[in-house]
């Protein structure tokens, strides 16, 4: 099958249906850049295992949808997931439907999420928009709503800040751009929460840059539980200074393609990257997390560990980069990437990249693939355990690892409810 | 109790056990003693179960049922107990999470309530004083980092915890200190009761000071080629397998 590609005269023709407002000339700029670039292929390196095709169908069947409906697109309404999981994960939420901010949430949370936060609808600067890859420019080009979040210097949350993707086809393509601005030693929690609260195809695009200033600390846990037939891109890029931290666990639960870019760059010495990744695959399925890590100087230290089940068919993809610049001294870097293979049809492409331009550096990986032990299995059997309960004891031991390093321990309950639930699906699908 | 028939069994076509015969009543403790390669492992594993062995003739009877109908967990749930000569590390899976669910599937097969945490608390820190084991192994994976010692023990915690009616205790001896072994050695002899039967499969007679079996057994080729009483496992001590073996061929 022939991979389609985002036609690029429906979207430009899509995006002059829409009404001017504060982001008109960044959107058109960006269709202006996005022209000779178009979105990704499997020949490009970076995309080799995730195709793309299926989200520029989709693409193409929304744009012709905005030029039939002169730009209109339906507002969508608040689901009982959305009251559930902001009652089980005690934030202060912001609701972002189909990429637009619902109002009153945000309104309601300005100046009560913590001395010295403020919350904001996106103010469109072009030192924002520094990003030219091809889904960077795809989101702001039909881009209609964003976010900042600004902590002033020495700024805490009581509460982490939840950020509730809540998107429905009644959009079938959303973009979402969040741009969080973090001063001098502050603290900043986030939950972002990805959901689907309608079933059906979708293709959402998300940006999120997050900026850390000296002595500043950001904890972003992201929540992934979409649709069956959900496609995701989303690309998160951080900016260290000096002595900053940026604390990063990612579970990804559902959703038929999802793609994560997590882009770290240390640019101040003292500063530290932890990525934890967690990701369950089943069916069909596919999960791609791309993550880079730049050291730009040194000392400074990174630390990043991803596991993944995969049942059925499914597959998926670990590419972590590690980037040590010259004169970076006194890196040191870990990363680990371990794989829990419930079926012999399930596949996982791992691969670390080590760019080392240093000389004094400690750079550590290690990447696993492996079955459930049978040894393991029968020594549970020997204790009256059935073979599924045995089967899920040692897989959700092997994912419970992962909540280990949970930065915004909020969500932990929340988070092993959600788990323990799409375990049971993968080890019924298992065999 | 437990009723072993001309057993034969073979792994990857190799016969390991080739007519073996075998009788436990209730309350008995037998010693299974025999060179390496004997089978006396491969027997504990074929009663527990172990699926990598193949069944080539013969019957196993417990309680007068067709034991190798029956799954390795039903097996487990019916009273049967294995200690491994090699106790598997389970990273990540609590030790107390397994306890607790491992007493809970046989309460449930028997059709009674499941044990609460009080409850459960209380049998285990009294069964884990008796065996001196510190109370923090409940939180620990499974034998996660477990010495060689602590592993025994953690065995002998979870027989202890399920009350079998037939317990096999594979090398339980082995890699053991002599202060580990007298710990071992008191749990097992804490559980001996009228009731209940006890196999210990060893290599050394060592063990045999400490839990005195009433009957002795040898095994050499895949057979049972002399049994006796305690008497026995004092004879081999001190002439070797070797004229066992030579006994057996003659």
């Amino acid at each position: 099958m022939k991979a389609t590609g985002l036609n690029q005269d429906l979207l430009r023709a899509a995006v002059e249906e829409f009404p001017a407002d504060e982001f008109s000339a960044a959107r058109s700029s960006a269709v202006a850049k996005l022209a000779g670039v178009g979105f990704p292929t499997v020949g490009d390196e970076d995309w080799k295992y995730t195709n793309l095709g299926l989200a520029a169908e989709i693409s193409n069947g929304w744009l012709k949808t905005i030029i039939a409906n002169h730009g209109a697109i339906a507002e969508q309404s608040n689901s009982e997931q959305v009251a559930m999981i902001c009652q089980e994960i005690d934030a202060h939420w912001i609701i972002i439907q189909n990429g637009i901010i619902a109002s009153d949430s945000l309104a309601e949370l300005d100046g009560q999420a913590g001395s010295g936060i403020s919350l904001s609808k996106l103010e469109f600067a072009d030192k924002d928009d520094a990003d030219d890859d091809a889904m960077s420019l795809f989101n702001v080009a039909l881009l209609r709503d964003g976010l900042r979040i600004t902590a002033r210097a020495n700024a805490t949350t009581d509460k982490p800040i939840g950020i509730l993707l809540a998107d429905s086809p009644s959009s079938a393509v959303t973009q979402t751009r969040i741009v969080i601005d973090v001063g001098d030693n502050a603290h900043l929690r986030v939950v972002e929460y990805n959901l689907s609260v309608d079933p059906g195809r979708q293709f959402t695009n998300s940006v999120v840059q997050a900026n850390l200033a000296s002595g500043a600390t950001v904890d972003h846990v992201r929540i992934q539980n979409r649709a069956d037939d959900h496609v995701g891109v989303n690309k998160v890029t951080v900016n260290l200074d000096r002595d900053a931290s940026y604390n990063h666990n990612s579970f990804d639960l559902g959703g038929a393609l999802t793609r994560n870019d997590v882009i770290t760059k240390i640019a101040g010495k003292g500063a530290a990257v932890n990525l934890n990744g967690l990701y369950l695959a089943t069916g069909t399925q596919h999960i791609d997390n791309h993550t880079s890590i730049l050291h730009l100087v040194g000392p400074s230290t990174s630390e990043e560990e991803y596991r993944g089940i995969l049942a059925g068919s499914s597959q998926c993809v670990f590419n972590g980069k590690v980037i040590v610049s010259p004169g970076a001294d006194g890196t040191d870097s870990r990363q680990s990437n371990h794989n829990l293979l419930l079926s012999d049809r399930a596949e996982i492409d791992t691969k670390p990249e080590l760019e080392i331009y240093a000389d004094d550096v400690k750079c550590a990986h290690g990447a696993t693939v492996g079955q459930l032990d049978e040894t393991a299995l029968f020594y549970l059997r020997t204790r009256g355990l059935g073979m599924d309960e045995a089967r899920k004891m040692i897989t959700r031991a092997f994912a419970a690892g992962t909540l280990s390093t949970l930065a915004v321990t909020e969500c932990q309950d929340h988070l092993a409810k959600v788990l323990d639930q799409r375990l049971d699906n993968l080890i019924g699908d298992g065999q | 109790m437990l009723e072993v028939k001309n057993l034969k069994a073979s792994i990857v076509g190799k016969e390991i056990l080739s007519g073996l015969n075998l009788s436990v009543a209730a309350g008995e403790v037998h010693a299974i003693m025999g060179p390496n390669g004997s089978g006396k492992s491969t027997l504990a594993q074929v009663i527990a179960g172990q699926t990598d062995y193949e069944v080539t003739d013969g019957s196993v009877e417990f309680l007068g049922k067709d034991l190798l109908e029956l799954e390795t967990e039903e097996r487990a749930r019916e009273g049967i107990f294995l200690g491994f000569q090699y106790p598997v590390e389970i990273p990540g899976v609590n030790n107390a999470y397994l306890l607790k669910a491992a007493v809970n599937a046989k309460r449930k097969h028997h059709g009674l309530s499941e044990i609460d945490a009080f409850e459960f608390l209380k049998l285990a820190r009294e069964k884990m004083a008796m065996l001196g084991m510190d109370q923090s192994f409940l939180n620990r994976g499974v034998n996660e980092g477990f010495s060689g010692g602590e592993k025994k023990r953690n065995e002998i915690l979870q027989m202890a915890m399920l009350e079998p009616l037939l317990a096999i205790l594979d090398e339980t001896d082995s890699g053991l200190d002599i202060d580990a072994l007298k710990a071992v050695a008191n749990g097992v002899n804490s559980l001996r009761d009228p009731e209940r039967a006890i196999v210990l499969v060893t290599h050394y007679q060592r063990l045999l000071d400490y839990i005195e079996p009433d009957y002795v057994h040898v095994l050499s080729g895949g057979r049972i080629v002399r049994s006796g009483d305690k008497s026995l496992a004092l004879e081999l001590e001190e002439r070797g397998y070797e004229w066992v073996r030579e006994a057996a061929n003659a």
